[in-house]
């Protein structure tokens, strides 16, 4: 599904270079579900804004569904965002002037689908999320959680193979985050393939698999087990700057 | 108090905004600049003076079509019946109208003798009688006016005595006195006329010609099927003596036609109207160009405060008086302003050499650059302090409010 | 995908309703002032002749003396007409100038008016494409042997005979009896290209008789009448071989062959008047220039119009700079909702051909507006300054020149704008908050 092999990325200034990702690997197979984690500036952003096709890389070979993504065309990975990929944002990312049907209904617009078709994809997005109800409404009348989940809506619309998140739940109080987070799971188990870069390591494991970047590298994958929950503390979701050991997560994985 | 130093910092950091408005004063500079110009050149051309009193003198045209008619006596009847209309101070008959715009002009040969002799400049040429220089109501101030007796009737060729403007006067004979010259219609020694009078001012009928001051009136009644006739009457009895005149004459002799009643002033405006026209054109321009300029800049100066909101906020929380906000924006305002303002003071006097070299345009005086900046200063300074105020007014708590 | 466009441009212009205000004003006004000028101008240098500017030339000689005028004059001498109409070259040709004359009717009740009158040949209305309502020109063998023939126009026949069929009827100029040969219908070219010699922008006359009448009935000159030599013009006669200059003359010649060949005939004409003591000076030529050279070597578009045109020009540029500014700045604070729309699957030439639609919607808000202003600017200084109809109609090709100016500077102003917003970075918007 998404291969990326030797990824790196180098941020040029006048007088410094900076490796954003070196010799990154990474492997996923349709229908996982992945959790990103990894200390603030570690290349997490980078690593999604890549995989996303948001932005281009310096060395390496990147995959996605059996395309070559290096080199690809303004259009063409525009075309690939569209329908392969959603995106959820930390900050959902609503447009605030058009009400919700109109903001699902975006790329819709831009994958040149006729207004039938439209309707229709966006009243079952919608529908999923459980707003159909209030379509009509802007973003600024509804709360955090419920402009994360038509945000969903709009990633879901375009029925894509592969979601990709980032800090999903950053914004929302745990109750909320939770309703958000078993959305996503529904979702993955309906077959969508999903990233999520995310600070909330109690989130994070209720993924199928935890990968952490350290320093632009992947520095440890396993596969993670439902319920194997170590009682070692972590710092909480939203302090940029702590760095979280990867030591946590290595036991974690290893338990 | 002057932060030069760091709004020139925000100036360069942001380059396109502040290029745009640069370009944007460089080009008004220029506009304005050679515009306004234009256009006190062109009312200088307007105020100049014909040295006729126009709001009294009016022209008609009389056109004789009934070959029977002797024209000779029956011109010298009418005349005489006109001036003895109720409010008619005078009336004579002529060659041409001043500002009229069409008429006779001609150049005379001056000179002692045959060798130095020389052409003079071109002159417009009135022909009347003694009664001319009171209808016209011009000034003679040297010499005198011609004698009933030296009038002659008929053509051009018989002129024998002359008066000229001041102007013609100093053109063709200098310093000398004017009285008691001789000047020839012919080559030298043909046609000799002998300078009598000088009046201080007269116009001919061209107004874009460059001899309009010079003008001469000789000593003859012109004996003509057509024939125009200038009137002096009292202001405002115009109105009556387009009825009352035609009705007179007509009593006369029916086969005339009798129409073109027109002031001097009419004239004027007439005459004088493509330059109006360009004036007005002009004036709108430069109101309008200084309008839209500022209600960019002002539009520009709402976007910067939005977008320095915080900023602005956290300069309050450090300390900064409303006055030290509003005067970071006009000092940043003036630093533009005036660096577009010299750049375009040189792209004005560029354009005006242009508009020099392929327009019959005279050469752009440095004086109206430097108004056109001054003024534009002053504009922008309210272009600016309007919604900088609102700026000032940005409560320091901004600065410890995130998101 | 164009209307979704639309739509998003319009909610944008309404979210901003003060800004896109001064945006469509700044272009509005710029456009106003342009299409002002640019009308002007265009119904100045329009050439009316069509396609037959080529085929119809004025006739110009250089017969002045040694030191006299340093250019070709516009017209020519009596003599030199009465001399060119012998020539068999061109296809047709006609001498003329402008006389006035006393016009009565048969009524003796009715006013004697003063009319301007055109002396002209036959040939005359066939040149210069003059429709005839009624009858026709006076035939080619009064051009030679003079006959009291006129022709008028539409207007005057509506005011003296109502508009009936007036052919065969009687006029009197200066109380002369005249036939009515032909009627015209309302024509009026404008420039009047044929003589422009005492203002381009009149309406044409409204009677003509023949040339061949001039020395028999004595008309006045009421155009311009240019002298570069003293010379003794008492009467008509000596005005009629006088080399005083006040005969406008045209030819219409098949091809560019026959004309070349006519400037051969001239040649020969100023070699032969040479040997004959006149055309002195070592200028000596003959000149022939078509409609288009002939409105170009009159200066009929005067220089203030051409100087506003340009400044007028440069006005427009403010404002699209002006517009560029604020557009920019509106853009740009657009960034996040951009980054948003790149993420779900908006390519570049998406997010540009989206922006580029918001200008053109405000270029086309502005050629409208615009539009209005000029009419409204023209309608006033006709009134004002008492200007000829001719110049300050709003002519009709404005109605799609305006807008499709406004919209093409307002498209180039957004050109950068549009750049700028769609290649920033999609990723650089989506985390800030």
């Amino acid at each position: 599904m998404l291969s990326m092999k030797n990824i790196s990325k180098v941020f040029k200034t006048d007088l410094v270079e900076t490796h954003a990702l070196r010799d990154f690997n990474l492997e996923v197979k349709e229908g996982e579900f992945v959790a990103v984690t990894g200390p603030s500036g570690s290349g997490k952003t980078t690593f999604l804004n890549i995989a996303g096709l948001l932005e281009g890389f310096t060395h390496g070979d990147y995959f996605l569904d059996g395309v070559n993504i290096s080199n690809l065309s303004d259009n063409k990975s525009a075309t690939i965002r569209n329908e392969k990929i959603g995106f959820i944002f930390q900050g959902f990312n609503l447009i605030p002037d058009l009400n919700l049907a109109e903001n699902v209904e975006v790329p819709l617009r831009y994958r040149g689908f006729n207004s039938a078709e439209r309707k229709r994809r966006v009243q079952h997005a919608l529908e999923q999320v459980g707003l159909a109800a209030r379509m009509k409404h802007l973003p600024s009348q509804l709360s955090g959680g419920q402009q994360q989940r038509v945000a969903i809506a709009r990633a879901l619309a375009g029925e894509p193979r592969f979601l990709l998140a980032d800090e999903p739940t950053g914004n929302l109080d745990s109750m909320m985050a939770r309703q958000v987070m078993e959305l996503l799971e529904e979702i993955n188990r309906a077959g969508t393939t999903i990233i999520m870069v995310t600070h909330d390591a109690e989130l994070a494991r209720r993924a199928q698999r935890n990968i952490q970047i350290v320093d632009g590298q992947v520095c440890d994958f396993t596969m993670y087990q439902h319920g194997a929950v170590a009682d070692k503390p972590h710092l909480v979701a939203g302090d940029k700057r702590a760095v979280e050991p990867s030591s946590v997560e290595a036991e974690e994985a290893t338990s | 108090m002057l932060q030069i130093k760091p709004i020139l910092s925000t100036l360069m950091r942001n380059k396109s905004g502040p290029i745009l408005l640069l370009i944007q004063i460089i080009l008004s500079v220029a506009i304005v600049a050679n515009a306004s110009f234009i256009i006190s050149e062109r009312i200088a051309l307007m105020d100049r003076d014909s040295g006729t009193a126009e709001e009294e003198v009016f022209n008609f045209r009389l056109y004789s079509f009934d070959s029977s008619i002797e024209l000779e006596s029956q011109l010298q009847r009418d005349i005489r019946t006109i001036r003895d209309l109720p409010g008619v101070m005078d009336a004579s008959a002529t060659s041409m109208v001043p500002l009229s715009g069409g008429g006779w002009s001609s150049g005379y040969t001056v000179g002692n003798t045959e060798e130095t002799a020389k052409d003079t400049e071109s002159a417009a040429v009135y022909y009347g009688d003694e009664h001319m220089l009171n209808t016209l109501g011009v000034d003679l101030i040297e010499g005198r006016n011609f004698y009933e007796e030296e009038v002659l009737t008929g053509s051009p060729d018989l002129a024998t005595h002359g008066i000229v403007s001041k102007a013609f006067a100093k053109a063709s004979w200098g310093d000398e006195p004017a009285i008691g010259q001789i000047m020839y219609a012919g080559d030298f020694g043909d046609k000799p006329i002998q300078i009598i009078g000088v009046v201080d001012k007269l116009q001919g009928a061209w107004v874009n010609s460059s001899y309009l001051d010079n003008s001469v009136i000789l000593n003859i009644n012109l004996v003509n099927v057509f024939t125009k006739v200038l009137v002096r009457a009292e202001v405002g009895t115009l109105a009556q003596l387009k009825e009352a005149i035609p009705a007179a004459l007509h009593k006369d002799n029916r086969n005339r036609v009798i129409e073109g009643f027109t002031l001097i002033s009419e004239h004027r405006k007439r005459v004088y109207r493509n330059h109006e026209l360009m004036a007005t054109v002009l004036s709108m321009m430069v109101v309008l160009l200084l309008l839209i300029t500022s209600l960019g800049l002002a539009g520009m100066v709402m976007f910067n405060i939005e977008r320095r909101t915080k900023q602005i906020g956290t300069r309050r929380a450090l300390g900064a008086k409303k006055r030290d906000i509003i005067s970071f924006f006009l000092v940043e305002n003036y630093i533009i302003c005036l660096v577009g303002g010299v750049i375009g003071g040189l792209v004005a006097v560029q354009l005006g050499q242009q508009l020099m070299s392929v327009y019959s345009l005279p050469k752009l005086e440095p004086i109206y650059p430097i108004m056109t900046i001054m003024g534009l200063l002053l504009l922008t300074t309210v272009a600016v302090i309007l919604p900088a105020r609102k700026a000032a007014k940005i409560s320091p708590a901004i600065a410890t409010r995130s998101v | 995908m164009f209307f979704y466009y639309l739509d998003l441009a319009w909610r944008s212009i309404k979210k901003t309703p003060l800004l896109s205000l001064l945006m469509v004003l700044a272009i509005s006004i710029g456009i106003g002032i342009t299409i002002t000028t640019l009308n002007v101008y265009q119904l100045m240098s329009e050439n009316p002749a069509g396609d037959r500017s080529d085929k119809l030339h004025g006739v110009q000689l250089w017969s002045q003396g040694k030191d006299a005028w340093k250019e070709f004059n516009g017209q020519v001498t009596y003599q030199d007409a009465y001399n060119l109409r012998k020539s068999d070259v061109p296809v047709r040709q006609t001498a003329m100038f402008v006389t006035g004359l006393a016009l009565q009717t048969e009524d003796p009740d009715f006013s004697p008016l003063l009319e301007s009158v055109r002396v002209t040949d036959s040939d005359f209305f066939e040149m210069f494409s003059v429709p005839f309502l009624y009858g026709k020109a006076w035939d080619k063998g009064v051009d030679t042997e003079a006959m009291y023939q006129v022709v008028i126009n539409e207007d005057l026949n509506k005011q003296l005979f109502s508009g009936e069929n007036s052919i065969g009827k009687t006029l009197y100029l200066d109380r002369k009896p005249y036939q009515i040969v032909g009627v015209t219908k309302a024509w009026s070219p404008s420039p009047l290209y044929y003589d422009v010699t005492t203002g381009a922008f009149k309406d044409s006359a409204k009677l003509f008789v023949p040339f061949s009448l001039a020395p028999i009935e004595e008309y006045q000159s009421w155009g311009n009448n240019q002298s570069w030599k003293r010379e003794p013009i008492n009467n008509y006669s000596q005005r009629l071989s006088s080399e005083m200059h006040w005969i406008q003359y045209w030819v219409e010649v098949q091809d560019d062959k026959q004309r070349d060949e006519y400037a051969e005939w001239l040649t020969r004409y100023v070699e032969q008047q040479q040997l004959i003591g006149r055309f002195e000076s070592p200028e000596a030529a003959a000149k022939v220039s078509n409609v288009e050279q002939w409105l170009k070597i009159n200066e009929v578009v005067p220089e203030d119009n051409k100087i506003l045109v340009g400044l007028s020009v440069l006005f427009l540029l403010v404002c699209l700079v002006n517009m560029l500014g604020l557009l920019l700045a509106k853009f740009l604070k657009r960034a996040p909702e951009v980054g948003v729309r790149r993420a779900i699957g908006a390519s570049r030439a998406q997010i540009f051909s989206q922006h580029m639609v918001e200008v053109g919607l405000i270029g086309f808000g502005g050629g409208l507006l615009g539009l209005l202003w000029a009419w409204g600017s023209l309608s006033m200084l006709s009134a004002h300054f008492d200007l000829e109809a001719a110049l300050t109609q709003l002519d009709l090709t404005m109605w799609i020149v305006a807008p499709s100016i406004a919209i093409f500077a307002a498209l180039i102003a957004g050109v950068y704008p549009a750049w700028r917003i769609c290649s920033t970075n999609p990723s650089a918007h989506l985390k800030s908050q």
